[in-house]
Parts: C-alpha cells; sequence; structure tokens
C-alpha cells in the first residue's frame, strides 16, 4: 500500500537521485517550529552516488587482525613480546596496563585471500569471503579513543565529547526524508552471542545532539510494538481512530484559522504521518512477502524478531522504502575474554546476514545507490590480554588501526585500501581516520562535508569537527 | 522555515537605515566575526599573516605585508577592501577554500565603516550595561517603553491584549507549568479590580508549583539527572540538590545567593548542610565505570564539563572552546580556560562513580529541605490510615483468596511428570569463563562467586507434549563447602540469590535468552527460602530482591515456574534461560541443573504452614490457621497489593521528610591536583603550571596576597555589580522562558559570534532593574509579565505574519508548543490524577517494556538503573520533573517531545512538530489513562452531557467551545456512544488501560465513549499550546 504512494511522489518530484525531492519533503515530514532547514547550496555537491546509507555498527571493537588483516608475520611472531619501538608509547587500557609482557597472538582462525584485492579474510567469516568481490575493505582505520564510551561516541557523532549530533542525525538534517511513511532516520538494535550482554549503547548515538530533535533516530523494535506507542490502545479499532481523528482534524482546523496558528495547520499533517505510520510499520515488519529463498539467504535466525538476521532484512526493506539513514548495532564485539570461544559466536551471528544483504541489495539493483559500512569503534590488541593460549585469554583494545568494510553506492568493489605493519599495531600505509570516514559518507550523498554546518552557541558545528578530515578519494571508483 | 526567510528577518534588526551611522557592535563585528576572525582573531596559533582584525591598533598597523589594513576614513587606501573585493580567486579574502564568501551588501558596509572612521567599539556584552533613561510617553511601562519605541521605528503597533481566559491559561503555564482551572478563570473574568491581572500573577508567584516549574528549565542548564551518563550509566542519587532548586525559586532566594551557594556553598564560613547541597550543582556532570578508564583522562573530562557549564550558564560564554587552543572569536585564551579550570580542579573526586547505586565521592548525607512539619504529620497519618485498612477484616476478600489458592494447591502435582534435560551451552559475560562447566549429567557448575548472569540453553525432546514450566535444582558442591553458593552478605553466608529468571524458546539453538520474546510467568514455586526471599521476587526485574534457599541448606533446593501459556517443544525445541544473581554486588550458586516439566506444579508459591492451612478441608481450618491466613493475605495477596504500594510510598515518603540521603557535593581535596595547561586539550600533554583566575578581558579579580583565588571569590566576582554578563545571561534566559526566545537570541553564547540582541537597551535596562533589586526573580518576573508586550494577542495579522514571522519585534503575544513535562503534567492535573507533592526520589511512570535492558549491561555489573521497574501508586502520576532521568535512554515520551538527554548543559528546547508526539498523546497509557480518568471526572459531574464537554473543553483549552466545536464533539461522542454500546469487551479492554482505580458504578461503554471524547481533548493542538 506504500509503494503506489511512493511511486506517485517518486513521479511528482521528478528528479535526479537524491534529487530536490528530499528538501521538498523537509516539512512535510518534520516540521519544525524554530528548527532552521539548511539550504541546499550551501553544501550539496554536483553528483550524488548515495541515496542512502546502511551503517552495520558492530558495538565492541571487532578484532581486525582476526577478521581482515591477518597475516603471515603474526605466525612467525606468534609468542614473541610486542618489542617497545613497535607500541610506539601507546597508551593501553586500565585493563592490561598492569600486564608484565604484551605477547603477540596470531589469528584465532585461518583465512584466505579472498576476490580480486587478494584481501586476507578469516575462516570465521565464510560468507563475507563470498563477497569480497563487492566490498572494500579498508584496513588502516584509526582514532584517538581507547575506551567504548568515547570511541563509539567518536565513531558515531563525530566526538568523543557528550552533546553532539549523530552521523544519521546529520544526514536527516541536511537531506530530509523521501517518504511520507516513514522517519528519515531509523535504528535497530542487536545483541550477538559473542558476549552477553556487551558494553552498553547509548541514545546519543543516534541522538540529535545541538539539531532540532526530529533528526534523532527513531528505534525500530522487535517487540510487539515496533515503534513506540504506534499501536491503538486496546479496544480501539483503526476505523475507530479514523472517524476520531478527522474530527480532530476539524476541531485543529477551526482553530487554525481563528488563531492564524500555522503549527496546528503543520500538526494536522504530523497525526495524518501517525496514521499512515500505523499501517506502514506494520507492512514493513511483516516478512510474509518474502520467498524461501530470500529467507534462506539471511541465515535461520532472520525468523526471530531482533536478531541481527533479521535486522539485516528489515534493512534492506527500509532501503526498498527509501529512508535515508538505516541503522543497525549490534552488540557483542568486546573479546577481552575467552576470544577463541566468543569470537566464533559473534561472527556466525553476523557473517552470513551481512552478505545476505550485499547479495540481496545487489540483485534488487540497490546496491548501486545505497552505501553500506561495516566496522566498530576501534581494534583490538595484537597481545594477548591475559596469558597467551589460555582459553580465558582474549585481546583489548586497540586504535590505532581497525578494519571495517563499505559496500555499494559507487566505492570501489573487490578493494582493499591500507595497511598495517607486521604487528596489525601500526598503518603504514594510507591512513583514514573515522573523521575522514564521516567525510566520506557524506560525499557519497552528495554533501561537502565542510560546508554541511550548523550555527550552535557561535560556533559552525559540522558532524567531522574541527579537525581537518578528508575524502578517501582512493576508494571511490 | 528557509534559512534564507530566517535570515531576512534576523537582518531587520541589524543594519542601520541608510542616515545613521555604522555601529561597529551592530553591524560590523557580526560580518568580522564570521567570515575574518578564524584567521584574523583572537587565536594566536590560528592567524595567519601576523593580521588581527579583531582589535583596532592591529588592524591599522596591518600585519605581514606591511600595509595597514584599515586607514580609518580612507577606503581606497585599505588593504582590506581591495582583499574584499579582488578578482583573484588567489587574493580575494575570505579565501574560497575557507567556504566563507562576503555578499556585496556586506562588502559595503565594510568600506562604508571605514569611511565614516571605522570606529572599534568593544562587544557589547563584555561592557557594563548601562541603564538607559525612560522618557515619559505613552507607555507607562518600562518594557513597553522600549518595546514601543522600536515598533514605532518599523511603523507597527501592539496587538490588543489577549482575553482573559487566554492570558490566564498563559501566565498559568509560564509560572506554574499548570494550566488554570475553569474556577480559577471564572474568578478572574468577574474580577473587576483593575488590578485583576496582578492579583493573579502574585497567586501564581506563590504557588509551590512555581519552584518546579522554574526547576525544570534549571535542571536542563545543571544537566541534572538520575544516573552517571557515561559508558554503564548506573543510577546516582543526587535528587536532594533538585529539591534545594525548587525550594531555592519557592522562596525567591536572591540570585547572587542563589549562584553563589550553588557554585561555592561548602566554601561559605560555616556552611550548613544546604549550602553544601547546593554546591551539587558542580557534581551534575556525567561520569563513568567503564573498565579501561585511564583516571587522568576522565578527571580532566569532568572538569572541562564543570569550566563548560559554568561559563554557558552563568556567562553565557562558550570557555569550552578555549579547551585545545585559544577561542577562535572571543578573547578568551587557553590559559584563561586553565586558569578557570583550576576553580574546579581542587575537589577530591574519583575518575570512577561509586558504583552499584553508591554515589562518587565527595558525597554527604544530608536532610530534605522541603521537610514541613505539617507533611511529616499528614503523611503519618495518611500511613496510619493505610495501615489500618490494611488491618481491617476483610472476610470477602480473605475466603476468595482462600478458595483460588486452595484450588490452585489442589491441582498442584496433577498429571506433573519432569523431563530431565541437559545444558547444550552456558555462558556469562563476566570473568573468567573456565569457571562456569556443564557437567556430565548436564548440570552446570561454578568455580566461584562473582555478579553474573548465565544464559542456559537447553533442548527439550521434540515430543514430550506440551511443557508447563521449568524447574532449576540447586545443589552444593565441594566448593562452596557443601552448602548452596558464594555469598558473603551476613545472612547469606555460603547460599546465592537469584534475582531474575527469564526464559525464551525458538525453534533453533539460541544461546542467549531472547529479551523480545519472554516467557510471560504465572506461577512460581520453590522448595523453600531465607526470610524476606520468597519466590514471589522473581516476578519483577529488581536485583535487589530474589529468592534464596534458606542459608546452611546442604540439601538441594528448587525454584519453579509455570509459564502462562504451555511450550510446545515440536516447535520450539529450544530453550533458553538466563539466571541472574546479582543481589548485593551479587554472588553465584554453586551447582544447578534445569529440568522441564508436564502437567501442574507440584509445588507451593507459599511458605509450608500457609501451604498446610491451605490444604487443609475448610471446615478442619481452626480460627488460628484462619488468623496466620489472614495474616498471610494481606501481605501477599493481589488483593491488597495496591496498598500496599500506598504503604510503601509512603513509608518512603516519610524517610525523605525525616531522614538523611546521599547527595554528591563539592569540597576541597587536601592536595588538590595541580594544574595545568594541557596542550591540545590532551590530558597527557601537560604545560605551564597555572593558578585559578578569571578571563582577563574581564573584570580583573585580584588574587589575594595569603591564598589562591577559590570558587567562593569567583561567585563573589559573578555576581559584582560591573559584571557585564551574569545579570544580563539571567535576565535573558528569563525572558526567554516567557517569550519562547531570548531578548539576545543565544542565550549560552554572549560571545562576539552571537546574534545581537533584538532590543539591546531593554535587556540592559533589565539586567540593572535586576541587580537594583536585590537580583529578585520573582520580581523580574512579575516585571515581565504584567508588561502590555507580554499581555498581547498572540494571534498575528496576515501582514505582520508576513513582516515579522518570528516576532523579533514583539508586535503580539508570544505563543509556543508547551513542553515534554506540561504536556504530560497537564493531561495528569484537568483528569484529576496528579499527585502533588514535592521533591523526593525520582520515580519511574509507565514506559513500554524495557528498554533499558536492551541497551544496558545488565548482567554484567553491579551497576544499578540497568533494568527498568515501573513504580505503582502515587508515583505514576507525580509531576514530570520527578521522572527518573537515565541519560542513556531518557523517558521517551519526554524525549519525542524535546526534553534534553542532560548528559551536558542545555539552554533552551526545541518545540518540534512530529508524528510521534501524535502516537504518544494519543497512545501512551499514561495518557490513555489520563483520558479515562478525565472522563470519569467529567461523568461524575450532576449536570448534561453538554455541560460536561463544555467543562472538559475549558479545562483544556480555557475557553467553551463554540458552536461548531460543540456539534463535532457531539458527534464524536454519539459515534464513541454507538460503538462501545455494540462491543461492550472493547470498552472494558480500554478501561483496564491504567493502573489508577476505576469507578465501577460507571456504564463501560458510556465511559469508554467518553474516553475517546477526552482522548479528542487532550489531543487538541490548542491543547498543546500555550497561547
Amino acid at each position: 500500500m506504500a509503494a503506489p504512494l511512493l511511486l506517485d511522489r517518486r513521479a511528482f518530484l521528478g528528479r535526479s537521485a537524491c534529487g530536490l525531492g528530499g528538501i521538498a519533503l523537509h516539512t512535510l515530514l518534520s516540521q519544525a517550529s524554530r528548527g532552521e532547514t539548511p539550504n541546499p547550496e550551501l553544501f550539496r555537491t554536483l553528483a550524488p552516488k548515495a541515496k542512502r546509507v546502511i551503517f552495520l555498527f558492530q558495538s565492541g571493537g571487532p578484532s581486525h587482525m582476526d577478521l581482515f588483516d591477518g597475516k603471515d608475520s603474526l605466525d612467525r611472531l606468534h609468542g614473541s613480546n610486542l618489542p617497545d619501538s613497535v607500541r610506539s608509547g601507546q597508551r593501553v587500557t586500565g585493563m592490561t596496563s598492569g600486564q608484565s609482557s604484551f605477547p603477540v597472538l596470531k589469528p584465532i582462525a585461518p583465512g584466505k585471500r579472498c576476490g580480486p584485492s587478494g584481501v586476507w579474510i578469516s575462516d570465521l567469516l565464510p560468507w563475507t569471503q563470498k563477497i569480497a568481490g563487492e566490498i572494500c575493505v579498508i584496513r588502516s582505520m584509526h582514532t584517538e579513543a581507547i575506551n567504548h564510551d568515547p570511541a563509539i561516541t567518536l565513531a558515531n557523532t563525530g566526538s568523543m565529547q557528550l552533546g553532539h549530533a549523530s552521523a544519521g542525525a546529520w544526514v536527516s538534517y541536511g537531506l530530509g526524508s523521501e517518504n511520507e511513511n516513514f522517519p528519515a532516520y531509523m535504528v535497530l538494535i542487536s545483541q550477538g552471542t559473542g558476549k552477553n550482554p556487551d558494553q552498553p549503547i547509548f541514545s546519543r548515538l543516534w541522538g540529535s545532539g545541538y539539531l532540532p530533535s526530529q533528526h534523532q533516530g527513531v528505534i525500530l523494535g522487535a517487540g510487539r510494538e515496533p515503534v513506540l506507542y504506534l499501536d491503538n490502545p486496546a479496544g480501539v479499532t483503526r476505523n475507530q481512530r479514523r472517524a476520531m481523528l478527522d474530527d480532530l482534524a476539524s476541531l485543529n482546523q477551526q482553530y487554525a484559522e481563528q488563531a492564524a496558528d500555522d503549527e496546528t495547520t503543520a500538526r494536522i499533517r504530523q497525526y495524518e504521518m501517525a496514521f499512515r505510520m500505523q499501517a506502514s510499520v506494520p507492512e514493513l515488519t511483516d516478512l510474509s512477502s518474502e520467498t524461501q529463498e530470500t529467507l534462506d539467504l539471511y541465515g535461520p535466525e532472520v525468523r526471530k524478531p531482533g536478531t541481527y538476521a533479521a535486522n539485516c532484512l528489515l534493512a534492506r526493506r527500509l532501503a526498498e522504502r527509501n529512508v535515508r539513514f538505516i541503522q543497525l548495532f549490534h552488540r557483542g564485539w568486546d573479546q577481552h575474554v575467552a576470544i577463541t570461544r566468543q569470537l566464533p559466536n559473534q561472527c556466525r551471528d553476523t557473517d552470513q546476514p551481512s552478505a545476505a544483504l550485499i547479495m540481496d541489495l545487489k540483485r534488487r539493483g540497490l546496491l548501486d545507490d545505497t552505501l553500506v559500512i561495516w566496522g566498530g569503534e576501534f581494534g583490538r590488541t595484537v597481545y594477548s590480554q591475559g596469558t597467551l593460549g589460555s582459553a580465558s585469554s582474549g585481546r583489548d583494545h586497540h586504535g590505532r588501526c581497525f578494519s571495517i568494510w563499505m559496500a555499494g553506492a559507487g566505492i570501489k568493489a573487490g578493494y582493499v585500501h591500507g595497511e598495517t605493519d607486521d604487528f596489525c599495531w601500526n598503518i603504514t600505509k594510507d591512513p583514514v581516520h573515522l573523521r575522514d570516514l564521516h567525510a566520506t559518507m557524506l560525499e557519497r550523498l552528495g554533501i561537502d562535508h565542510n560546508r554541511l554546518v550548523y550555527t550552535f552557541r557561535g560556533l559552525d558545528q559540522k558532524l567531522t569537527g574541527v579537525e581537518p578530515a578528508k575524502v578517501v578519494t582512493g576508494i571511490l571508483g | 522555515m528557509n534559512r534564507f526567510a530566517w535570515l531576512a528577518i534576523a537582518s531587520l534588526p541589524v543594519f542601520a537605515a541608510a542616515e545613521e551611522k555604522l555601529s561597529y557592535n551592530r553591524d560590523i563585528r557580526p560580518v568580522l566575526s564570521k567570515n575574518c576572525f578564524s584567521c584574523h582573531g583572537p587565536d594566536e596559533h590560528g592567524r595567519e599573516a601576523e593580521l588581527r582584525l579583531d582589535v583596532a591598533a592591529d588592524a591599522y598597523l596591518g600585519g605581514e605585508s606591511g600595509d595597514p589594513s584599515i586607514v580609518p576614513g580612507k577606503p581606497e587606501e585599505s588593504l582590506l577592501v581591495k582583499r574584499i573585493r579582488h578578482h583573484s580567486p588567489r587574493r580575494v579574502m575570505p579565501p574560497p577554500d575557507s567556504h566563507r564568501q562576503l555578499t556585496d551588501q556586506e562588502k559595503d558596509l565594510l568600506e562604508r565603516w571605514i569611511r565614516e572612521g571605522a570606529e572599534y567599539e568593544g562587544h557589547w556584552a563584555f561592557q557594563p550595561p548601562t541603564k538607559a533613561e525612560i522618557h515619559p510617553a505613552r507607555e507607562t511601562h518600562p518594557i513597553d517603553h522600549f518595546v514601543a519605541d522600536r515598533l514605532n521605528k518599523e511603523g507597527l503597533q501592539f496587538s490588543p491584549e489577549a482575553d482573559r481566559p487566554t492570558l490566564l491559561r498563559r501566565a498559568s503555564f509560564d509560572l506554574t507549568g499548570l494550566p488554570p482551572t475553569p474556577a480559577e478563570i471564572d474568578a478572574f473574568v468577574r474580577d473587576p479590580d483593575p488590578g485583576a491581572f496582578e492579583r493573579q500573577i502574585d497567586r501564581l508567584l506563590a504557588s509551590p508549583r512555581f519552584g518546579e516549574h522554574q526547576a525544570v528549565a534549571w535542571l536542563d542548564a545543571s544537566r541534572y539527572a538520575d544516573t552517571n551518563g557515561y559508558s554503564i550509566d548506573g543510577g546516582r542519587h543526587q535528587w536532594l540538590w533538585r529539591d534545594w532548586v525548587i525550594k531555592a525559586f519557592n522562596d525567591n532566594k536572591p540570585y547572587d545567593v542563589f549562584l553563589t551557594e550553588q557554585l561555592a556553598g561548602d566554601l561559605l564560613p560555616g556552611a550548613t548542610e544546604q549550602q553544601q547541597v547546593a554546591s551539587g550543582f558542580n557534581r551534575n556532570n556525567a561520569n563513568t565505570h567503564e573498565g579501561g578508564t585511564i583516571a587522568e583522562e576522565n578527571l580532566v573530562n569532568y572538569v572541562a564539563d564543570r569550566v563548560k557549564t559554568t561559563s554557558e550558564v552563568f556567562m553565557g560564554l562558550t570557555m569550552a572552546c578555549a579547551q585545545c587552543h585559544d577561542h577562535k572569536f572571543d578573547p578568551i585564551s587557553i590559559r584563561d580556560y586553565y586558569r578557570f579550570f583550576a576553580f574546579f580542579n581542587t575537589v577530591d573526586d574519583a575518575a570512577l562513580d561509586g558504583d552499584g547505586g553508591i554515589n562518587s565521592k565527595p558525597f554527604i548525607h544530608a536532610g530534605s529541605c522541603l521537610s514541613t512539619p505539617e507533611e511529616i504529620e499528614s503523611v503519618q497519618r495518611e500511613l496510619a490510615a493505610a495501615r489500618d485498612e490494611l488491618a481491617r477484616p476483610d472476610p470477602d476478600g480473605l475466603a476468595a483468596w482462600i478458595q483460588s489458592s486452595a484450588a490452585d494447591l489442589a491441582r498442584a502435582g496433577r498429571d506433573f511428570s519432569l523431563i530431565t534435560l541437559s545444558a547444550e551451552s552456558a555462558t556469562s559475560p563476566n570473568g573468567d569463563p573456565d569457571r562456569i562447566k556443564i557437567q556430565a549429567d548436564g548440570s552446570v557448575t561454578i568455580d566461584h562467586g562473582d555478579y553474573a548472569a548465565y544464559n542456559v540453553m537447553l533442548r527439550l525432546p521434540p515430543d514430550a507434549g506440551p511443557i508447563r514450566g521449568i524447574r532449576v535444582e540447586f545443589t552444593p558442591t565441594e566448593k562452596s563447602g557443601g552448602k548452596l553458593g558464594f555469598h558473603q552478605a551476613a545472612g547469606l553466608e555460603q547460599n546465592f540469590v537469584l534475582s531474575t529468571l527469564t526464559t525464551s524458546v525458538s525453534p533453533f539453538p539460541a544461546f542467549n535468552v531472547d529479551l523480545n520474546a519472554m516467557l510471560p510467568m504465572q506461577r512460581i514455586s520453590a522448595s523453600a527460602w531465607q526470610d524476606g526471599f520468597g519466590p514471589e521476587f522473581l516476578h519483577d526485574t529488581t536485583p535487589t530482591n530474589g529468592w534464596a534457599p534458606p542459608t546452611g541448606a546442604t540439601s538441594p533446593h528448587v525454584v519453579t515456574v509455570t509459564f502462562e501459556k504451555p511450550i510446545d517443544p515440536s516447535a520450539t525445541p529450544f530453550l533458553t534461560t538466563e539466571l541472574m544473581f546479582n543481589y548485593a554486588r551479587g554472588a553465584s550458586p554453586a551447582r544447578f541443573r534445569i529440568l522441564a516439566f508436564r502437567g501442574h506444579d507440584d509445588g507451593s508459591p507459599h511458605p509450608p504452614d500457609v501451604t498446610a492451612q491451605l490444604r487443609k478441608p475448610e471446615a478442619d481450618r481452626s480460627p488460628a490457621d484462619l488468623q496466620a491466613l489472614e495474616a498471610y493475605y494481606r501481605t501477599h495477596a493481589p488483593a491488597t497489593s495496591a496498598l500496599r504500594h500506598r504503604i510503601a510510598n509512603l513509608e518512603e515518603r516519610l524517610s525523605v521528610l525525616t531522614g538523611k540521603h546521599p547527595v554528591m557535593v563539592m569540597n576541597t581535596a587536601e592536595k588538590p591536583r595541580t594544574t595545568h595547561i594541557l596542550d591540545r586539550g590532551l590530558y597527557s600533554a601537560p604545560g605551564e603550571i597555572v593558578k585559578p583566575g578569571t578571563p582577563l578581558s574581564l573584570p580583573p579579580l585580584e588574587e589575594p596576597a595569603d591564598r589562591e583565588l577559590n570558587r567562593l571569590d569567583l561567585a563573589r566576582w559573578l555576581t559584582r555589580p560591573d559584571h557585564p554578563l551574569t545579570a544580563r545571561v539571567h535576565v535573558n534566559r528569563v525572558w526567554l522562558s516567557l517569550f519562547g526566545k531570548g531578548l539576545a537570541p543565544s542565550p549560552a553564547d554572549f560571545g562576539v559570534q552571537s546574534p545581537v540582541p533584538s532590543h539591546p537597551e531593554l535587556l540592559d535596562w533589565l539586567a540593572i532593574q535586576f541587580m537594583e533589586s536585590g537580583w529578585d526573580h520573582k520580581a523580574l518576573i512579575r516585571l515581565i509579565v504584567t508588561s502590555r508586550t507580554y499581555r498581547q494577542s498572540a494571534a498575528p495579522s496576515a501582514e505582520l505574519a508576513k513582516i515579522d514571522p518570528e516576532n523579533d519585534l514583539l508586535a503580539r503575544g508570544p505563543r509556543f508548543r508547551l513542553t515534554a513535562e506540561q504536556i504530560r503534567d497537564q493531561a495528569l492535573f484537568v483528569s484529576g490524577l496528579l499527585v502533588e507533592r514535592l521533591g523526593g526520589p525520582s520515580v519511574k511512570p509507565y514506559q513500554p517494556g524495557d528498554l533499558w535492558r536492551q541497551i544496558s549491561h545488565y548482567g554484567s555489573s553491579p551497576a544499578t538503573s540497568q533494568t527498568f521497574v515501573q513504580d505503582h501508586g502515587e508515583k505514576l502520576h507525580r509531576r514530570s520533573l520527578y521522572t527518573y532521568w537515565k541519560r542513556t535512554l531518557p523517558p521517551v515520551n519526554m524525549a519525542i517531545f524535546d526534553a534534553p538527554n542532560r548528559e551536558v548543559c542545555s539552554i533552551g528546547r526545541d518545540a518540534t512538530n512530529t508524528p510521534l508526539q501524535a502516537l504518544v498523546t494519543l497512545n501512551d497509557p499514561q495518557f490513555v489513562e489520563a483520558a479515562r480518568t478525565l472522563a470519569q471526572s467529567l461523568l461524575a459531574l450532576p449536570v448534561t452531557d453538554d455541560a460536561r464537554l463544555i467543562d472538559g473543553f475549558r479545562r483544556v483549552t480555557a475557553r467553551p467551545p463554540a458552536p461548531r466545536e460543540m456539534e463535532i464533539l457531539c458527534r464524536t461522542l454519539t459515534r464513541e456512544r454507538e460503538h462501545f454500546q455494540a462491543d461492550p469487551a472493547a470498552a472494558n479492554k480500554l478501561l483496564a488501560i491504567g493502573e489508577s482505580p476505576r469507578s465501577p458504578a460507571l456504564d463501560p461503554a458510556e465511559h469508554a465513549a467518553w474516553t475517546q471524547l477526552a482522548s479528542t481533548l487532550l489531543n487538541l493542538s490548542e491543547t498543546l499550546t500555550r497561547p
């Protein structure tokens, strides 16, 4: 039922990829009383490649040398102490700062060179190995943060300090929504079996910070009521609600005219969108129209609401419905202990659904204008936390280098960017800061990260902050 | 609205008329600041070409080129003019890669200003305010004098005064956060006295609701919350500080004292307990309990947040910008920053919070400043009455309970059979994973005690038939000394407490319990229990209670759960249970196994003596048996739970009023930390050591000969009469609260980049008046709201809406959407649900599901507030400022209405208009319950339906409905009546929402129809608007 409306709208707007439609619809979806809508002339670039973003955020710090950056040198160095010359005075967290030695731990599982780039991908990720030709692995990500809260806040809001707006909120602010049935920014949360519960996450990660609050992410939950307060009260039918809203609209219309109140006119439209969402959200989460083959592609857990697999399928469905920024938060990657037991579980939960999402987007033609990002807030230490070889040992946090992957929206497919040293400790080629990732993401959406600003407390705030950030041109096709 | 349109309006007050001489502050500085100062301004390190344009002498001198940038009177000789008009992209200023660009209008302005003499002025906000003389004019009220002056210049006039109902609704919300009652409106409308409005204002100012409402904006600014904010975001106790704020507003504590006690209450000579509590302002910062925290890094963050908050709240200065480098725009150097930082770096605080719900040090135990002998007496009376009521014989209730409980026990054990299961996986998030092992017999052993949740997965035999529930059997091991667990707490030695038990099933293996599909529990029995740790405590997720077997037990004990619906193992063969041991920092059992059962659990949810008494045939029960059963009925039966909640709430209230409770405060460490200038703000790059001091560009604060400056000196400095910022910033914030925007549009930034005030002379006049009045907050509000400016109608003419859509010129009254708190409070108030108690621990009204557990560290941390446990009774209906504020997930129905997350200082709120807001006021049980209760209260009136409709409409809008509106409302009512008469079951479903009792005398269909009508009233746009 949503489709014809969207088609009409698209036909009506009849513009290019990201189009001016987003701007036109801004006010329809998110009428801010005093929130200004930025003038697109000020920050739009000419050729947007992405209409939307799916950010598969892997919370906790996925282990880069175990997943994407394994190398022969680590086999050789296994058990040796990390030399001070390599460690470069790097501070370590309070969790291993008391350790007397820092023995190198090789990848916990073997891997293969995959795809045209020959990037090493762990055998723990057999499905990701299959899509190596579709993705671009960046092995040279880095961040200053070494603890979760500041690191995950930086990864999602561009700053370690509290109070900033999340990337999704920035995109919602800049581009608005392209549809009338869903918010521009939706968030889906899951918890893996690698470590349960893992590090907490916070609403600031999808919050609006200083931006007007309608840009905050809206959680699409897995319970009976996927969007909070969506359902009519028990005993009230949809027809009854329709009739009540009609009366309410008549009353509000009277007031709007009598009091010359534009806000009330806008509010009438918001109530209508709320009513539409009561139909569009259940339609979104109802998987009965998916074929068995598609469901199988995402794996058995796709049928269990709230799992990473189910959320990946929902991400595709949200992308089809033109939701601008779709973000999954998947917890469980913080392998301080028992990495040999936890990490395989964590990979099993996420590997197939992540790969399935790419395959599914591709075959539906959605990958061309959807930017997909898979990654977390930092990597992990090459040295063992705890006694090397003990079943209880793991890896501590590491921000000097870590790996992520991206796909779609003209990102080079089957490509690998950046290199680290023999210890997977320092970057030796093409460093990419989280700021650069944000700049690149905005670039794909047709936004100049330096010019999408919001004036707050005397400063032009932007997602990439005050330090210089650069678009990673090397990965653009 | 479009940014260009906004700029057009913003520019209204900015540019001078053609004949008037340009003002540097009004016309030129904004242009230079926006386009030039980031490279040619105060920041020494960021400065290009050695050129500084924010200081006259430097600009006249010029930069490295040697040519003067500005030659007063001679634009043609000024390099600045050449460069801004340069045609070459390589020479033009600002350079294209800066993404800054001067408009032609701005270039003309700069040139004209230089021609007129290029006179610099100090930034207005850094100059002491001056009190403009008020000439005798048409306007008798000083505020109106200034506003009229401006309106005359624009050729505009005041709008007519709003009608009285509107005016009273406006003032009631502005001063108390609640709407007026129809009776209050009638009294005001009928009052012929010329001072009628002023009398209403005095009444509102004297209401205790005043302090509650005023506190809300202060809590935002002070980033007050009930949790620690970073990472695990555990609970803290800081409500005594919040209550101090409420009392300070109600007592009309002079603002200079209000400021001083919050910044330095602990340093005042002979500081009282409450003055120390006040100093908690500087402890409201977020703090952490993340495991890997580097102490120095976090301590710097905490102090930085104190600098940020103090400078924004009291001075309207964004000092935070100078943490890493000299301020780009304002005259605040990095050295200024760290001297200011040093004031707050002397506290003896810790990098980690106290954990487990314990406050971070330093904290004290203090009494509540809101306690009154009258309330103590009344609570004691209420409590005694409630206890009497509980003690009163209730033979009917007792008989019904005995009957149903006896029937339940009669069924117990019927068709009962246990199915042995083997754990397939057992995990725990914490510590050494080797300590948890699955044994050959399928049981799980744990080596030593720790707080933890254990997720255990088992496979059900597919042909086992309907499975009614599970049993967990705990057995001793050698490791635990032949006892059942590892707890060390007194009374629980070598025992354990199971605080939560949650279970889900799935068609495929699931290592974690599925929080989205937890099986509801119908019945919980146990073999026996330690006093105070009965199985009923497993019905909620509170970590501070749970089931424990008898301490010292050496034989197995079991707890058995019956689910509401049986499990079909052929469809969902995998069962996962999470067992949570988190009582008093938790401790694990030694060994347990999980079994499934068919039929009816053979255990009893009651203690053995009660079970025996219930099992006796009725005729065999002795009077003593009945007495014992009655005692148990009172303390355990569902029928008495509302009363028991009431008693518990009253007991807590009495303790609030009479006891001492923890609150974080400031102090001075014996050996305070040394403050360094931190290069680029990095804790790891300490440079020069600095002592406390204030920014050099503001009035000087001399250091005494014998000691360093401290926070008390800072407070005295801020409240000096010649301080240019303190009074202006406060007055502006008050204006913001009454007009929806400040006279200075950026209330937390009075710096060089801030937009010029719409009425600068008025702002100054008010600031001086405020100081002269003895910093009298209530007098300031009274002054503003009694002005003609405030009392104007808010409806703009079409012309005015076009000329001044944002109402910068104040030619009409202010109108804006109510805040999150006001919207919820109004619904509670008009329905009669609101429970007006001042202060106390924060409360947890309705919230959907357990959102906290979905994102938190529940099961992996002794921190509190990891799981949401809803309150009951009066705590569901307190004013919204008392709602528990978890920073990482603030109350959702308030966040949707723009409440901030209180992680950082926040001044002024958005008023967005979104579909999610509609879903809240239509569907949130809080609002559905309010509609139901409003309906009940209208139905209770001995009047006609028409009169009821009018009364309801007036409660939410202050005015009676127009005939056309009446028609629509009648239509709604008739339709809903027909609907529910045809479907009484639906009516009962709707009426069951919310925990407050409903009058059983009302016809359900009629009540439900009126509930829908009341919901319509609560959703009127006018209802959500402060007119």
